[in-house]
C-alpha cells in the first residue's frame, strides 16, 4: 500500500540521513563509513542501521500536523514546517551519531538510549519547536488585545 | 517563561521518572497486558490462546505450532508457537508521562497521575496487541492472515507504526496537555495560542 512512498521518499531521505550522519564524522574519526542506511565502523565492524522509526519522520508528521491544523497564513505555515523539520532532524542525527558510539560501548546503554530516552527526547524537541512556533505566531500581531 | 521551566524540569525529572520505571517494569506493565490478553482472547480466539507476564516481557501463547518446518493451527501440531513481548517497548510512555506531570507541578498531581495511568495503560493493551499482530505476521504468515477477523498485513504494519512507534511519546503529551487546564501553564499557553491564532487568516464574516 504504502510501498512506492517507502521506496521513492523514505528510504532515500534515511540513506540521506545516514550519509549527512557520516560527512559529521568523518572529520572527528576516519574509520566510518556509510553504506545505503547503514553506518559502519570499519575497524570494529560495528553497524547501525537506520530504519523506520528511526528516522524522524513520525515525529516530523506529528508536527506538520499540528502546524497544518493551527490557524495561520500559508507562508507562516510554509516557513514554520521548513524550519521545524530541520529542528528535528538536526536532533534525529545528533541521536543516530549518538547511538553508534553507544553502541560500540556498551550495548545495554545503547538500547536504553535507542528504545525508550531517544523517542521521548524528540517528542519533547517536538513541543519546543511546536512552543517556540506560538511565539513566533503571536508576535506577527503582537498590538492584538487578549482577552 | 513557564513554558522553559516546564521543558528544564522535565529533563531534570526524566532520570528519576525512568530510574524508577526501569526498577519496577513488571508493576507498570501488568495492567496493560492483563488487559491485552482479555482484547486479544475476546477478539482473536483462533490466533491467541493467553497472553502472561514474565518479568518485563509478555508471554504470549499462540494457537500456531510447527510440524515439520510447516506452521499449522496448534491443534494439529501438538505445540504452539510462543512470543517474548518486551513490554518496555510501550511502558515508557509512563515515565515520560511522569516526568511531564511532576513538572507541571499540577493541583491533584496524584489523582491527575492516577486517571492518566489508567488511559496509558488502555493505549499500552493496544500497543501490545500490536506488536502480537506484527510478530505473527512476521513468524506465521499466511496461516496467521488466513485467521477470522484478522487484517490485511499492510493495515497490521500501519496499526504498528501508529500504537508502538508514535503513540508511546505522543499519548503522554496528548494527557498531559489535556490535564493541564486551568493551571498557570495553560493560561500562559492559551494567551500564546489566542494571539497566534490572531496572526492566522482572517475568515470570512
Amino acid at each position: 500500500m504504502l510501498k512506492p512512498v517507502q521506496e521513492a521518499v523514505i528510504q532515500p531521505f534515511t540513506g540521506l540521513l545516514a550519509s549527512i550522519s557520516t560527512a559529521l564524522i568523518l572529520p572527528f574519526d576516519e574509520t566510518v563509513i556509510a553504506q545505503g542506511r547503514v553506518l559502519r565502523d570499519a575497524t570494529t565492524g560495528f553497524a547501525v542501521s537506520i530504519e523506520a522509526g528511526c528516522n524522524g519522520v513520525e515525529a516530523a508528521i506529528v508536527l506538520i500536523a499540528g502546524i497544518v491544523a493551527f490557524p495561520a497564513r500559508t507562508h507562516h505555515k510554509i516557513i514554520a514546517i521548513a524550519a521545524g523539520f530541520l529542528f528535528v532532524q538536526a536532533l534525529n542525527i545528533v541521536r543516530i551519531i549518538s547511538l553508534f558510539y553507544l553502541g560500540q560501548w556498551n550495548y545495554t546503554v545503547f538500547e536504553l538510549f535507542h528504545l525508550y530516552l531517544w523517542p521521548v527526547l524528540i517528542m519533547l524537541d517536538v513541543l519546543v519547536v511546536f512552543a517556540i512556533y506560538l511565539q513566533w505566531l503571536g508576535k506577527q500581531h503582537p498590538a492584538v488585545e487578549v482577552a | 517563561m513557564l513554558m522553559k521551566r516546564q521543558f528544564v524540569l522535565t529533563l531534570i525529572l526524566m532520570p528519576i521518572t525512568f530510574g524508577i520505571w526501569y526498577a519496577a517494569g513488571t508493576l507498570f506493565a501488568a495492567p496493560a497486558v492483563w488487559l491485552c490478553d482479555l482484547v486479544l482472547s475476546l477478539l482473536y480466539p483462533s490466533v491467541v490462546e493467553a497472553a502472561a507476564l514474565q518479568g518485563a516481557d509478555m508471554i504470549v501463547s499462540s494457537e500456531f505450532g510447527q510440524l515439520n518446518g510447516q506452521i499449522m493451527a496448534a491443534a494439529d501440531t501438538g505445540n504452539r508457537i510462543a512470543l517474548e513481548i518486551n513490554s518496555r517497548l510501550v511502558s515508557y510512555s509512563i515515565a515520560f508521562y511522569a516526568a511531564l506531570l511532576m513538572a507541571s507541578n499540577l493541583e491533584e498531581g496524584v489523582f491527575k497521575f492516577c486517571v492518566g495511568l489508567f488511559w496509558l495503560w488502555v493505549i499500552m493493551a493496544f500497543g501490545l496487541a500490536s506488536i502480537v499482530g506484527k510478530e505473527l505476521l512476521m513468524i506465521v504468515g499466511g496461516p496467521f492472515l488466513a485467521a477470522p477477523g484478522v487484517p490485511p498485513a499492510d493495515v497490521i504494519a500501519l496499526i504498528y507504526q501508529f500504537n508502538v512507534l508514535l503513540m508511546p511519546t505522543l499519548a503522554p503529551v496528548c494527557l498531559w496537555f489535556w490535564q493541564l487546564r486551568g493551571s498557570p501553564l495553560w493560561e500562559a499557553l492559551a494567551e500564546d495560542i489566542k494571539r497566534a491564532s490572531s496572526a492566522g487568516p482572517s475568515l470570512p464574516r
